[in-house]
């Protein structure tokens, strides 16, 4: 009998470590080799978006952070942002400053997050712990300001809901100051680790034209060489004051896109510090716009963005000048990620393909609604 | 360019065939015909002054009246953004499909297509997407869905 | 100082142990088979206690690497939680799939339970202290170890699982290749000894502490070296645990096991971990041979452990290796290192370059 090799596939997912949530990756394997990934989406559809034109603008944050629950600020941010378009609300300059600490703080986490889940997907168990013990100071610091430590409810329409404690600066700049140092740690743990090299380098390459044209964004999009960051680009809330460099990387593959975010760890560390600076030079306390929990825009649509963690992170809001939204819609940078990530995994190994979807740093929420 | 200069380009260059909406808040806003949009787009990513060469956003709208599709679109060199809308009466729900200009459309396309009912025309894949593979409800986010356990808010 | 660490020594107590049974009256094939079995279980239970202490112990290091404290609840820093960990997994019930094949399925962690023990009848833990000293000490050892790969891929077939099938068939791959730099690795040391039985080989290595294999210069270090990086391999440690590789393939071979059944599989790793590190003292660092003022068995025992906190530390800092680049670190670099070591050593040998 003549031997023969046959081809089989693997249902990797719903439930499985390193899909990061309910992700179904339907694999045709040829032994260990992976010859197509057909992601399957929707084990985590909420219908959020049919939610948000059930409820008033006010009552739709709280489900904004529930699409993405890792940077759950940055959502509350994008809704605020587009509503605030449409109304042509003053966004006071203490609020503005809050936000950008929140929004760079929740970076930072996120980062740090990603930083440690990756390696744990590539076999590396210890920098996940490193990751999430600096991850929590920060979770500290919103815990201390909203009382919230992942579902935060904090940016709201016309400002944000509660003033910082006075400890607030002190403690945030003790933790930039570790932050920055712990970053040896992290970079000595992995960086130069022969077996890490092997396993990340000129693996899942994604060149730059095929990433614009898939979508894909943020630091998934600056590994691939492309230097598109919204806030230097489109820079939204006070951006433009700040001092910070956008990191990109030449390759696109795994390895560049785990240093990538590391690189930006140190960028959104900067921004916090002159951020914090900056606070301290605003006299006036107003934290919050007036906005009437009736709050009514005016009929319209905006399109609002910003860069969070993942990507640009948008929502399109349409107005019909009642109390509710006629239509909210939503997209993430994880959708297009993992949308693209067939591209990345032609004829890797299961090994890899696990490597390449965490530094894609997908998460589930936010593909599915 | 600024938003006005990029209104003006566009304006210039499509003359009749985009129209100008003031309900655009923030972004420049156009409506294009259901029949142009291919072509539209097309000529939209191969201008060298605009190079609309990301599509960040495409989603279906139900006004009541009749559906919208909205698409996002922005050029990650040139910096710049723009959004059009295509209106489509509710007996006519059919569009053309852009993958072949943003191969990024495939997914939104397809989530338009299930949650909306929008047909897609040239679209590789329509299939089951977010919802369940045996659902048999109808089109979820379309204003007039209902379904035993869907509680409106009352309008105080 | 001397007698005490005499009086610490444990091998009279199997002399005695024999004294007791012959006076009995017992005849030859019968007291050998009764005194072989008595000797059998004792070592079974203290593999048992040491695998017990090995899961409490890694789990201790792995916390403190990652600046946690692991178990704490159970008495001082939770010394007792593994023992109540085994009585959880025993009171669980013993899921069994609809579509296993059945006595693969129920025998495969039954092979890899006895397959890891089976090694310790030729292992010298102390002066005196080993069950039976084989004149084939080293080889049996060898073969032995090799068993774990049929019962993983037992394991892997009888679950009906793709990922437990992918399991099993990775550590089949892995094992065989690392099974030959392993086997030569241990060969420049046999080259010296002249003699495959653990007792010679421990022997060969008295006096003073440069005798040890690892101190022969320059072939003794290369060999340990490639021994422990073959031997991490063999007990399908991190950076080689592609058979569990938790994140590609859930839990590998043994996805499908639950209960004490899963528990087998696992005390059976940690037993595997320490028979690396125990042959690896052997051969290289003198076994039971110390300094005077310890009993022997101690001797052995610390050095051990000294050997498995090194192969945690391993676990703890290094990413997985991918399953290609393992085959090729094995047939491409580990092979043939070991295998000029090997004629290197041989050539000392036939200079008379050694001590």
């Amino acid at each position: 009998m003549a031997l023969r090799t046959e081809e089989f596939v693997v249902n990797m997912g719903p439930h499985h470590p390193s899909t990061h949530g309910v992700c179904r990756l339907v694999l045709t394997l040829d032994g260990e080799r992976v010859k197509k990934v057909e992601p399957v989406i929707g084990y985590l559809h909420r219908s959020i978006e049919k939610i948000c034109e059930n409820r008033t603008y006010p009552q739709c944050i709280p489900m904004f952070d529930r699409i993405e629950y890792v940077t759950s600020m940055s959502c509350n941010q994008v809704f605020a942002m587009a509503a605030e378009r449409l109304a042509e609300i003053e966004v006071p300059e203490r609020a503005e400053y809050l936000r950008v600490i929140m929004l760079e703080l929740n970076r930072i986490a996120s980062h740090l997050l990603f930083y440690g889940v990756t390696a744990m997907d590539i076999g590396a168990y210890t920098p996940f712990l490193y990751g999430l013990r600096e991850r929590e100071l920060i979770i500290d610091l919103f815990e201390m300001t909203c009382g919230q430590r992942l579902t935060y409810n904090y940016i709201r329409i016309g400002g944000v809901s509660h003033d910082i404690p006075p400890e607030f600066v002190p403690k945030c700049r003790e933790a930039m100051r570790i932050i920055g140092q712990k970053m040896a740690d992290y970079e000595g743990l992995l960086n130069e680790n022969p077996i890490w090299l092997a396993r990340t380098k000129d693996i899942g390459i994604l060149r730059a034209e095929d990433a614009i044209a898939w979508g894909v964004s943020g630091p998934v999009l600056r590994a691939s060489g492309v230097k598109h960051d919204l806030r230097k680009d489109d820079p939204y809330s006070i951006y433009d004051r700040f001092d910070f460099e956008i990191p990109v990387q030449k390759n696109g593959d795994t390895f560049d896109r785990y240093i990538q975010r590391l690189d930006e760890i140190r960028e959104s560390i900067k921004i916090v510090n002159q951020a914090l600076n900056g606070l301290e030079g605003v006299e006036d306390d107003k934290i919050k716009a007036k906005v009437s929990p009736n709050f009514k825009p005016p009929a319209g649509e905006a399109y609002a963005r910003i860069e969070n963690s993942r990507g640009e992170l948008g929502t399109y809001l349409i107005s019909d000048g009642t109390k509710k939204p006629l239509r909210v819609k939503t997209r993430g940078g994880s959708y297009n990620q993992l949308q693209a990530l067939p591209l990345m995994c032609h004829d890797v190994l299961v090994a890899d393909l696990v490597a390449i979807f965490a530094t894609l740093d997908v998460i589930m929420p936010e593909v599915d609604r | 360019m600024t938003r006005d200069e990029l209104k003006d380009a566009i304006s210039n260059k499509f003359k009749d065939r985009v129209t100008h909406l003031e309900a655009g808040k923030y972004d420049p806003l156009f409506e294009v015909k259901a029949d142009d949009l291919v072509d539209i787009c097309q000529q939209l990513k191969d201008d060298p002054e605009l190079s609309f060469d990301y599509l960040a956003n495409l989603g279906g709208v139900d006004t009541t009246e009749h559906f919208e599709v909205v698409y996002n679109l922005a050029s990650v060199h040139k910096k710049l953004r723009v959004d059009l809308k295509v209106i489509l009466p509710y007996d006519q729900a059919e569009i053309d499909s852009v993958i072949e200009i943003w191969p990024a459309a495939n997914w939104y396309e397809r989530e338009m297509w299930e949650l909306y009912g929008i047909n897609v025309r040239n679209h590789p894949n329509l299939s089951r997407f977010l919802l369940p593979d045996d659902w048999d409800q109808g089109f979820p986010m379309r204003k007039d869905w209902d379904a035993p356990d869907f509680i409106r808010m009352p309008e105080r | 100082m001397n007698g005490f660490s005499e009086f610490l020594e444990l091998h009279p107590l199997f002399s005695w142990l024999y004294e007791l049974l012959k006076s009995t009256g017992l005849q030859d094939p019968w007291l050998r088979v009764t005194h072989y079995s008595i000797l059998g279980s004792m070592m079974f239970g203290v593999l048992s206690l040491i695998a017990l202490f090995l899961v409490w112990w890694e789990r201790k290091i792995a916390a403190h690497i990652q600046q946690r404290f692991g178990p704490m609840r159970h008495g001082w820093h939770g010394w007792y939680q593994t023992i109540m960990d085994a009585i959880k997994l025993l009171q669980k019930e013993d899921v069994k799939i609809a579509l296993r094949d059945k006595p693969v399925f129920f025998w495969a962690p039954i092979v890899c339970f006895v397959a890891a023990f089976c090694v310790y009848v030729v292992m010298p833990f102390g002066e005196g202290l080993i069950v039976a000293d084989l004149n084939i000490g080293i080889l049996y050892v060898l073969a032995i170890t090799t068993w774990t790969v049929i019962s993983l891929l037992m394991a892997g077939w009888g679950s009906n699982n793709k990922y437990a099938l992918l399991g099993g068939m990775r550590s089949a791959a892995q094992i065989v290749s690392y099974e030959v730099p392993m086997a030569v690795s241990i060969l420049t040391p046999i080259l010296f000894v002249g003699s495959l039985s653990m007792n010679d080989i421990v022997l060969s290595q008295t006096g003073p502490i440069y005798n040890w294999f690892v101190f022969r210069l320059p072939f003794g270090p290369i060999a340990f070296l490639t021994f422990i990086i073959a031997g991490t391999a063999e007990a399908n440690r991190t950076p080689f645990d592609i058979p569990e590789a938790e994140q590609e393939l859930v839990s590998g071979y043994n996805v499908e096991y639950s209960g004490m059944k899963f528990a087998m599989f696992f005390l059976a790793e940690f037993v595997n971990m320490f028979t690396i590190a125990a042959v690896a003292v052997t051969v290289f660092f003198g076994g039971w041979n110390g300094f005077q003022f310890l009993p022997s068995w101690l001797w052995f025992l610390g050095k051990t452990l000294l050997i498995v906190l090194l192969l945690m530390l391993f676990r703890w800092t290094y990413p997985r290796l991918r399953v290609d680049q393992l085959m090729m670190f094995a047939w491409k670099f580990l092979v043939p290192v070991t295998f000029v070591n090997l004629i290197i050593a041989g050539l000392f040998k036939h200079l008379g370059w050694y001590w």
